[in-house]
């Protein structure tokens, strides 16, 4: 295989293999390599540890046991829902909005592919022998650009409550 | 962010907008962004809300 360097391209001609990667700093069985076509790999110790395929996936293997698709978190808030209502930490909101006793919206920075995604939620609850839950309002509560949420206790009835933790991720 | 953002929502009561502080927009920003289509606001100083929310679902919006 000729290594070709270009001016205008860059150098080309190698795709390596994860025991020998086409980049390669002076561990000759870690770097970068080409094991297909519109594929990126990285390796390292001589094994596949990541991928870019050709539909934009991003793989890894991070103790999954093999290169697998990474379904990122596409956003996520910390917040208190009493007193002052506050955002304590977030990624990829711009606020929440308090609709009214344990109502809340979560409004996205940027917006989501469609509603199709998947909410992981929970609330803390002060009250000993109670139960926290916070839900999706309704179906028509999960948008692109927000999904809408209420927080009960629940101790054989539901009461809706403010919690002081409210923590919800989105992943797509 | 020590600021607010209120509006009346559907119910006859009001809607409290709490910025993210790490979203790196401006209130205004924000207001834009995340007030409903058509309704009126207004950014008021975090200290205006009442942290009593006993009666959350009573308070109203006024001009």
């Amino acid at each position: 295989m000729t290594i070709v360097i270009n001016g205008t391209t860059g150098i080309s001609g190698i795709d390596g293999s994860a025991g020998t990667p086409a980049v390669q700093g002076t561990d000759t069985n870690t770097g970068i390599y080409y094991s297909a076509a519109d594929t990126v790999d990285v390796a390292t110790g001589g094994v596949q540890r990541g991928q870019f395929d050709s539909s934009g996936n991003f793989k890894f293997n991070s103790g999954y046991g093999s290169v697998a698709t990474a379904y990122g978190c596409r956003a996520w808030v910390n917040f208190n829902g009493t007193g002052t209502v506050a955002i304590r930490a977030s990624g990829n909101v711009t606020s929440i909005t308090d609709n009214g006793l344990g109502d809340y919206t979560v409004n996205f920075t940027n917006a989501m592919s469609d509603a199709n995604y998947s909410v992981v939620s929970i609330g803390t609850s002060d009250a000993i022998n109670y139960t926290a839950n916070v839900q999706i309002k309704n179906s028509s509560a999960l948008a692109t650009g927000s999904v809408q949420i209420q927080c009960y206790e629940y101790n054989n009835v539901a009461v809706k409550r403010d919690p002081v933790h409210v923590l919800l991720s989105i992943f797509r | 962010m020590n600021s607010r953002i209120i509006y009346p929502n559907d119910d006859g009561g009001v809607a409290i907008i709490v910025p993210a502080p790490e979203c790196g927009l401006t209130i205004e920003e924000i207001a834009a962004k995340d007030v409903p289509a058509g309704k009126p606001y207004k950014i008021v100083d975090v200290a205006d809300i009442p942290t009593d929310r006993t009666f959350r679902n009573a308070w109203e919006y006024t001009e």
